[in-house]
């Protein structure tokens, strides 16, 4: 809720939907009619939460109603003393926190917050929300606690949305929601991978899960040939799995799936996502990505076929799952080993191919292997991403008996995640400190969680303890500072800020290694381990090349070699504690929360159109736009991809996982814009790419009039 | 009204490589990039939502889409169709035989809809509402009884009334319920149409100011005041539906508020001013904002593609794309 004023006459009587739709219509003098939105938000509370929010005379009250009927967790306040509790509640309500945008407020109340059971009233204010996950995160630290509560109400961390939702409630799904899983060529593994995606999207999850490794169509089956019916069958059991359990949860079951691109089932992967394809195909809500190595793009260069290689055959050959194979490495061998079966198709053809479906439907993602795998500092093989195609981690296979129980647990992945709003972190002036407490915030999530109906993601977490940091309104920020996204400062402010954010968190989590005296599982054999990780810092000055950014980070350290060589010997010697410590998301909704520009992405409108499942068409303007900054919200569209992929590239080589990276062009383009968008990422080192978004103009003509998104 | 529609009475081969109008391959092109089936909508994702609508909003939404059914089903079976004759160019005919098989994508997407969301029951109650109802009737009665007269501008102007104006009392409601997250998913499908029916009624509008060239004063005029009695006679009876439709939900007003929004942009496509002063046309924002028919809308992967998509245009890459 802003500021009170009274409604002005021309708006008394419309409904907080309605104003808020009018930030997407032009005022009488041509401009944006900014002030709308914040009455919407004002309305709203008035004619609506306020309304149906249970009244309580105070917290102790409210607590022990809430203990008592089963809404908190009783375990997560008895780690806290009264009086504490009730100090920290006082210090979160004295912050005055409002929401800046309606979207924000109604996202928090529709999604969010502590309701009912009938679903109908509210029994959380944001700072209630805010001290209960700080209390449950914390565990009993009450310096944690009231560190977090003012990280989180001060906006520069904010916890992502399964923790954010979740902690403290006795009602609740997991605190992570993020998994990736592999799948091996034989039915006990797929039939484990179904039954693990129902169990993860009924507590909410999002499920990627990694196809390369089953037999392609018409492969043999116990040595009979033509038998094996290919990865389009388990891409159908996989989605309807997830749209069933979206029957259970509070969130919708989602799910992605990825393949090598010289898996010979790769066309008929990407065909399924054809606007004409057969109904009995065609994969509706499932995610595509596709992992893509170097090799691909040499034989593109040359204008050759490329080859696509039996993974039934190339197990057989090389003992080990086609996934565990670096197709760049062995690509020769395999086309001249006559006991792999293969087929060709134009390298070239293949690229257009992916951009044709890339127009029709966004999809696939794709994941640059080798650059994945030549940035990982982590002993093993990564051979897939996630729902989200930020997570890059290291995988083993599992293996089952016949009644599916596990003959040996492999590694699968969990990730969990949480997000700093660069410009509240760059006005704190304390980056060391807000990365601290983040750092220590995800890994309380990573310590509490335990998936046990998955035995080799709970594994896997266990040993790793992989958490992702990311990060969020870069665009808002730069726009604020009036630098232009994609500029010679704004690259330069990306790499030294996200350079300072990798030594904090490198130094947080090698603090706690040393606190509790545990490292995270192989970390011997890690580039930290051996100091391979640390050369390009102590051997190579990092600093602002131009004189905004420097001014920019006045007040704020920027470590020096000095530093690095003092923290590479600290963790030599003790370790960190997590496996991976950062990973950009997407941040949609808590991004809104928060008052942010999303990830590190340049906006997608000056007022954007947000369509969510529970929320319908909601309007949200850019963090911190008015009618005088307006030039310095260009959108993503009108940017174009050198310039957000130069942004990221800056980013990237300081993140240890990888950036959810989308590409926005406008629908004039060809499939040819889209194939050099991606040849150019991949020199870039980029290491994913997200989705690729379209924007078609109506035609002249059929617009509506004075609407904002349709301007160009 | 049983008479035969005309056609064409010479067909020659429709050459593009020769274009008279540019008017003709921009909408084609436009049309052939919006191509889109109800399969690509994960209309299933709405079954929870039409759980929570009552009863009462129930029945209002399957007879409206009973009506769409109806409205687009002429479109696609007489309506664009029976343009093709009187065509200006030959284009223009290729343009009409595309409007009409989208029309039948329109028609069926209601059932896929129906077939969703209700049981057999329900579906057959509301088509046997949809052919009882008397002022749904008069207007495809109206309509129709144009598309089979002898004047062929007469017939674009019911045409562009069809796709223009009478649509978008049934429109509004999946617009309200979106605005309102309910049938979001539906709300995608819809805007898909609406996206059509926008580049439908400018193209039709647009031909009909063509052929009006030249026409003479006394012709001009008498195709306007043709124009606006049309459209009165079909406001009058839009107004009623509406009534019939949306009192029991108490919307009626506002709805109205739409279609004289809706009638003016009709008159424009014809290329006449607007019958309705703006004091009338101030429909909820949260509906006009809903309508936009641009692509830009951002959503996450929980919530289907939404209508962001289009069929793209393939080219080679070229050795200097390689070369690094």
């Amino acid at each position: 809720m802003t500021e009170t004023k009274e409604l002005p006459a021309n708006m008394q009587g419309l409904s907080y939907n309605d104003l808020n739709a009018m930030l997407n219509l032009y005022g009488p003098d041509g401009k944006i009619q900014f002030e709308v939105d914040r009455y919407a938000a004002r309305q709203y509370f008035l004619d609506h939460v306020n309304n149906n929010t249970v009244f309580f005379h105070d917290l102790d009250e409210k607590l022990e109603y809430l203990v008592k009927h089963e809404y908190y967790e009783r375990e997560t306040l008895d780690q806290y003393s009264m009086n504490f509790i009730r100090d920290l509640f006082k210090r979160a309500f004295a912050k005055k926190f409002r929401f800046e945008t309606f979207l924000g407020a109604f996202k928090f109340y529709t999604s969010y917050t502590l309701k009912t059971f009938d679903g109908k009233r509210y029994l959380e204010r944001y700072e209630d929300r805010v001290c209960m996950v700080a209390l449950h995160l914390a565990r009993g630290d009450e310096q944690l606690a009231t560190s977090l509560v003012d990280e989180i109400i001060g906006g520069r961390f904010q916890p992502a949305t399964p923790t954010f939702l979740n902690a403290g409630k006795a009602q609740r799904g997991e605190l992570v929601s993020c998994f990736l899983l592999r799948i091996e060529d034989n039915m006990e593994s797929i039939a484990r991978a179904v039954n693990s995606s129902l169990q993860l999207s009924k507590r909410g999850g999002g499920v990627a899960l990694s196809l390369t490794n089953l037999r392609e169509h018409g492969a043999p089956i116990k040595q009979i040939e033509n038998q094996s019916s290919g990865v389009i069958p388990v891409m159908k059991l996989l989605e309807d799995s997830f749209s069933y359990a979206n029957q259970l949860g509070a969130r919708q079951g989602a799910g992605a799936v990825y393949l090598n691109a010289h898996h010979p089932d790769i066309h008929r992967f990407l065909d399924t996502k054809r606007e004409n394809a057969d109904e009995k195909i065609r994969i509706k809500t499932l995610s595509l990505g596709v992992v893509i190595p170097d090799i691909t793009f040499e034989l593109a260069r040359k204008n050759e076929d490329m080859y696509l290689f039996s993974p039934y055959d190339v197990q057989r050959v090389y003992g080990v799952p086609f996934s565990e194979i670096s197709v760049t490495e062995k690509y020769e061998e395999m086309v001249d080993d006559s006991r792999i079966k293969k087929t060709k198709i134009s390298a070239r053809e293949f690229f257009q191919t992916l951009a044709e479906i890339q127009f029709e439907s966004g999809y696939p993602y794709i994941m640059f292997e080798d650059t994945v795998n030549r940035e990982n500092p982590i002993e093993g093989r990564i051979t897939m991403s996630n729902l989200c195609s930020e997570i890059l981690q290291v995988s083993s296979a599992s293996e089952f008996a016949d009644d599916l129980s596990y003959s040996k647990v492999g590694k699968d992945i969990s990730c969990n995640l949480g997000s700093m709003n660069i410009a509240k972190a760059m006005d704190g002036k304390d980056l060391e400190g807000s990365v601290d407490i983040a750092i220590r915030a995800l890994s309380a999530v990573s310590d509490m969680s335990y998936i046990g109906s998955v035995p080799s993601i709970a594994d896997g977490n266990k040993k790793s303890h992989a958490i992702g940091l990311g990060q969020m309104n870069l665009h808002g920020f730069l726009a604020r500072e009036h630098i232009y996204y994609g500029s010679e400062e704004g690259i330069d402010f990306t790499n030294i800020y996200f350079y300072t954010i990798l030594f904090h968190a490198l130094t947080a989590s090698n603090k706690i290694a040393m606190e509790r005296g545990e490292t995270f599982d192989n970390f011997e054999n890690s580039k930290y381990a051996s100091g391979e990780f640390f050369d390009k810092y102590t051997t190579q000055q990092w600093a602002p090349a131009t004189a905004r950014v420097s001014e920019l980070f006045d007040g704020i350290h920027i470590p020096t070699q000095e530093d690095w060589s003092a923290l590479k010997d600290s963790v030599m010697k003790h370790g960190i504690y997590n496996q991976n410590l950062q990973a950009v998301p997407p941040t949609g909704s808590i991004s809104y929360i928060n008052n942010s520009t999303s990830s590190i992405h340049p906006v997608a409108a000056k007022i954007e159109i947000r369509k969510e499942g529970k929320i319908g068409r909601v309007y949200y303007p850019a963090p911190y736009m008015n009618n005088e900054n307006i030039d310095f919200y260009e959108d993503a569209y009108e940017i174009g991809y050198e310039k957000i992929i130069d942004t990221y590239a800056a980013a990237t080589q300081h993140v240890d996982q990888g950036l959810s990276l989308t590409l926005f062009f406008k629908d004039t383009v060809t499939t040819r814009d889209i194939n050099k968008a991606q040849i150019y990422a991949w020199r870039k080192g980029i290491k994913s790419l997200y989705y690729i978004r379209l924007r078609q103009l109506a035609l002249e003509g059929t617009e509506v009039e004075g609407c904002v998104s349709c301007a160009l | 009204m049983t008479e035969k529609i005309k056609l064409a009475n010479k067909v020659e081969a429709i050459n593009w490589n020769r274009i008279q109008d540019d008017k003709d391959v921009e909408v084609w092109n436009r049309l052939v990039n919006n191509f889109w089936l109800p399969e690509k909508i994960p209309l299933s994702n709405d079954i929870q939502s039409w759980g929570t609508l009552t009863e009462a909003e129930k029945l209002l939404t399957m007879r409206v889409f009973t009506g769409l059914t109806l409205l687009d089903t002429l479109q696609g079976t007489v309506g664009a169709v029976s343009l093709i004759p009187d065509a200006l160019t030959p284009h223009e005919e290729a343009v009409y035989t595309n409007i009409a098989f989208m029309e039948s994508v329109h028609a069926k997407s209601y059932s896929s809809i129906f077939s969703t969301l209700a049981s057999t029951k329900e579906i057959d109650e509301a088509f046997r509402w949809s052919t009882e109802n008397v002022n749904l009737q008069k207007k495809a009665q109206i309509i129709e009884s144009y598309y089979h007269g002898e004047d062929p501008l007469k017939r674009k102007i019911a045409s562009t009334l069809l796709e223009s104006f009478l649509f978008y009392s049934g429109f509004y409601l999946p617009m309200h319920w979106s605005s309102h997250a309910k049938l979001t998913n539906t709300a995608d499908l819809i805007r898909l149409i609406i996206r059509d029916e926008a580049v439908h009624g400018y193209y039709i509008g647009y031909k009909f100011q063509k052929g009006l060239e030249g026409a003479s004063e006394e012709r001009k005029q008498e195709l306007k005041d043709y124009t606006f009695e049309l459209m009165y006679e079909l406001y009058e009876n839009e107004v009623q539906y509406t009534h019939d439709l949306y009192d029991p939900v108490g919307l009626s007003e506002d709805v109205k508020k739409f279609l004289h929004y809706n009638a003016n942009k009709a008159l424009m496509n014809l290329g006449y001013e607007a019958m309705f002063p703006a004091t009338v046309t101030d429909v909820s924002p949260a509906i006009l904002a809903a309508l936009s028919p641009n692509a830009d809308e951002n959503h996450d992967f929980f919530s289907g593609s939404g209508s962001s998509y289009v069929i793209g245009k393939a080219v080679n890459t070229e050795d200097e794309d390689w070369d690094f």
